[in-house]
């Protein structure tokens, strides 16, 4: 992620540097409202990284495979959305965690609902994309895209 | 006037109660135990100090997209003018970006403020669930029928979603 962010942060920090020869003043406006929008929220940042840390230590995957791979069936698709809505992580994080719960016997749908919950839906990040959209977007958006996360599993049961 | 420190107060809990609740949660923690609650926010740390730079990159974007996309060729590229294509450049941006789908919900306001529709927001999201640059990764863990299948029906049914969600968020506001 390290990696990443670095190279991301070159790009935009190359197009910063063609942009200021193009216009100036343009460019070192769009670095005030960069820095604007970036303070206003760094108060939420640091509470969703705390999260974070709580989840990952009072919630460990240990449990999270456990409680995926002894249950079956519907239950256990619910409880794959639910586990991935309830944890926040990078993708990469989603994929060994994933392989292991397969790896212990979990049901494939369950497993993908898992995943995708994991990186788009998101219910600690919920306070969040509602003060950053409206209550009313992220309850939809949310609410919706998991029992289409819990849809895609149970299709995907049907393709393999 | 004698109000007004109160209701300064006030707004400060009303803004920042999420961060107010995490250090309520800490205190429980290490009420709890001390140890956990350390280890827990020296993981939040890391995590935060991991994704530090991509967060300052993805803000410096957000500054860029700001002052130099005007707002007439966003309407018409992901706006309701820019049709299926708008949608289908949507889901592309979706599998691409990378980064926690949080970090990028300022960057999908900021856009849709500058005209492009709610559908676009969501099916960004939706298909955000897909890394196109990380399919290797994920085949590698989770075996290819699985990972391309999976990667499949998270895009097809980003579309529809986000539609739905459009026409919905549209329907008289609450």
């Amino acid at each position: 992620m390290f990696k990443v962010g670095l190279i991301y942060l070159i790009m935009i920090s190359t197009a910063y540097l063609i942009l200021v020869r193009i216009d100036r003043g343009k460019t070192l406006l769009s670095l005030q409202v960069a820095g604007r929008s970036l303070r206003k929220l760094i108060p939420l940042l640091i509470a969703v990284f705390g999260m974070v840390g709580l989840f990952q230590v009072f919630l460990s995957p240990q449990q999270v495979e456990q409680a995926l791979g002894a249950s079956n069936g519907w239950i256990s698709l619910f409880i794959g959305g639910a586990l991935g809505a309830v944890s926040i992580g990078p993708p990469l994080a989603a994929y060994p965690l994933a392989g292991s719960m397969l790896d212990a016997g979990a049901w494939p749908p369950a497993v993908a609902a898992f995943v995708i919950c994991w990186i788009s839906i998101g219910i600690i990040t919920l306070p969040f994309e509602a003060s950053v959209f409206s209550l009313r977007y992220a309850l939809l958006r949310n609410g919706i895209g998991f029992v289409i996360a819990l849809i895609i599993g149970t299709l995907l049961g049907v393709l393999l | 006037m004698s109000s007004r420190p109160k209701s300064a107060i006030w707004v400060a809990i009303r803004s920042q109660w999420l961060l107010l609740m995490v250090i309520g949660l800490y205190l429980w923690a290490y009420n709890v135990s001390p140890e956990k609650a350390i280890q827990a926010l020296q993981i939040s740390a890391n995590t935060l100090a991991s994704v530090m730079l991509l967060i300052a990159a993805v803000f410096g974007l957000v500054g860029l997209l700001q002052v130099w996309i005007s707002r007439d060729l966003i309407v018409r590229l992901l706006g309701r003018e820019g049709g299926v294509k708008g949608l289908l450049l949507a889901a592309l941006c979706g599998t691409l970006l990378i980064g926690p789908a949080y970090i990028i919900f300022p960057l999908l306001m900021s856009i849709h403020k500058q005209g492009a529709r709610w559908a676009v927001v969501t099916i960004v999201l939706s298909a955000y669930a897909v890394k196109l640059q990380m399919i290797p990764i994920e085949i590698e863990f989770l075996g290819w029928p699985f990972s391309l299948g999976r990667s499949f029906l998270t895009v097809a049914f980003a579309i529809p979603t986000g539609l739905l969600i459009e026409s919905l968020m549209e329907r008289r506001k609450l």
